[in-house]
């Protein structure tokens, strides 16, 4: 098990950088808050915008953490291969696979407290706005049905982080944040910005990761099918893209 | 003496050019053996090929009876590197550091650690995070990682290199206490470092081997009274003839 041993390294590296927690969960947290309190001051009226209702806005929100969590895998890898730290480990008795486990599992676990501290924030907020308690069922529910999107964006960091060093990769996941935020329809409604921009969306994972996480706290799981099994491609496609591309660059190094 | 180590024409290229040219050495288990050359002569390739971080275009390696290229699943855990730069986790605390690359290895010995930090001096920043140490002891910590996994072999890649005078000479202190307990491959631009610490001496020019022996030898080879002047007089020779 020594896959478990680089594991825990990163996983203490991860949280001994202040930064980390200042963008996985600070940052979601104050949108959060902030959405929220655009939502009050808009007018209750007829075709208001719905996706600033805390119930539509916090599955959103957990999508959008994700995307922190891709930009410090991202530089966790870049910066790995930019030192001999990793030239170490190549000869150590460590395999690909070792370091592929190592890299996933703790943001695997990160991003499962980023979504339960994002729903229990969540809880707070409807209950201070709203007065009354957030599906606390589907919220729970929500918690494992949202691991493919971890993954997913988790894939993307390697992907970045393998093929681009430690100066570019960062820059290429803030274009994929405010990708995933524009096309994921974090704020901003995207059934009603019309049927093309719709089909664009759609060819991203972001919309469907939002829509399914919006779909399962809303206790809609049948509706929920599609894009979850949507995101599920496209998390085996990035993911298994991720692990050649890393395991091809580990042995591209050694020529 | 056993050999450890054993190269028989080994050659590594990088398109046209030739890095480690035909280079045959015999080094023997408990040796402190110094690959000594000018930069590009090779030092690096070489220590490369034979950890496994370089794939050997050409000719033959093998450590401890074994393969370089078919085995080298079984030689990974007898060997270590310490690399030219700090190959050290920033983040982790000088014990979480050997804790981690111990496991990494396999090794479970809780007492490896204690008999590592007291040996190599580290007690007084055992607690302290890699990224806040001095030059000279993450150095210090990083050849610390090479022998808490008990390692048959180490490589010490110019682990001198851009420390004081201080801090170089407690290295030295470090591998001289080593010798006899594991081989040592050093390599370094320094004469003085391997005159002080090396059995044998491998002179490597434009990845060719110009020249083995001990200092002494490598002194009267070239008719010299210093090592430094043997050192130039056989770089200067081999350039002048090739």
């Amino acid at each position: 098990m020594k896959w478990i041993a680089f594991a825990q390294r990163n996983q203490k590296e991860l949280l001994r950088d202040p930064i980390s927690y200042v963008f996985c969960l600070g940052l979601p947290i104050v949108m959060l808050i902030v959405m929220t309190i655009i939502n009050q001051s808009i007018p209750a009226v007829e075709g208001a915008p719905q996706v600033f209702r805390i119930e539509q806005l916090s599955p959103a929100i957990a999508i959008f953490a994700m995307t922190f969590l891709m930009l410090f895998v991202c530089i966790r890898v870049s910066s790995d291969r930019s030192t001999a730290f990793l030239t170490r480990l190549y000869a150590s008795p460590l395999q690909s696979s070792d370091f592929i486990l190592g890299y996933v599992l703790p943001f695997v676990l990160t991003g499962l407290a980023q979504i339960v501290i994002t729903y229990a924030a969540s809880e707070v907020l409807a209950l201070i706005v709203n007065g009354e308690s957030l599906p606390i069922g589907n919220m729970l529910l929500s918690v494992p049905l949202l691991l493919p999107s971890i993954v997913l964006f988790i894939g993307i960091g390697i992907l970045f982080g393998t093929f681009f060093n430690a100066k570019a990769a960062p820059g290429l996941c803030s274009a994929v944040i405010t990708g995933a935020a524009i096309l994921g329809g974090i704020y901003m409604d995207i059934e009603a910005m019309g049927s093309s921009w719709k089909t664009v969306c759609s060819c991203f994972p972001f919309y469907h990761c939002v829509r399914y996480a919006r779909l399962a706290m809303a206790g809609e799981f049948g509706d929920m099918l599609l894009p979850f099994a949507i995101c599920c491609a496209f998390t085996a496609v990035i993911f298994i893209a991720s692990i050649l591309a890393f395991s091809f660059k580990m042995k591209s190094d050694k020529k | 003496m056993k050999t450890a180590i054993r190269t028989t024409g080994l050659t590594k290229t990088f398109g046209p050019k030739t890095a480690v040219d035909h280079l045959d050495l015999e080094i023997c288990e408990g040796e402190i053996f110094g690959l000594l050359g000018v930069n590009g002569a090779g030092k690096t390739t070489t220590i490369r090929m034979l950890t496994g971080l370089s794939a050997i275009t050409e000719g033959e390696a093998s450590i401890l009876g074994l393969d370089v290229s078919k085995d080298l699943k079984k030689i990974k855990p007898l060997i270590n590197v310490s690399t030219q730069e700090t190959a050290v986790a920033e983040n982790l605390t000088v014990r979480e550091n050997l804790s981690f690359m111990a496991r990494i290895y396999g090794i479970t010995d809780k007492e490896a650690m204690d008999r590592v930090i007291s040996s190599l001096e580290l007690e007084e920043v055992a607690s302290q995070k890699a990224k806040t140490l001095s030059g000279g002891w993450q150095r210090r910590l990083s050849i610390a990682m090479a022998l808490i996994t008990d390692p048959k072999i180490i490589f010490l890649d110019e682990p001198t290199l851009g420390l004081d005078v201080l801090a170089r000479r407690e290295l030295w202190s470090v591998v001289r206490s080593l010798k006899g307990k594991v081989t040592i491959i050093l390599t370094t631009h320094y004469l003085e470092e391997v005159e002080a610490l090396c059995d044998r001496i491998a002179v490597m020019a434009k990845g060719k081997l110009r020249a083995l022996g001990t200092a002494a030898e490598l002194k009267a080879q070239a008719g010299k009274d210093t090592l430094e002047d043997a050192f130039v007089a056989i770089v200067e020779k081999e350039g002048t003839a090739s």
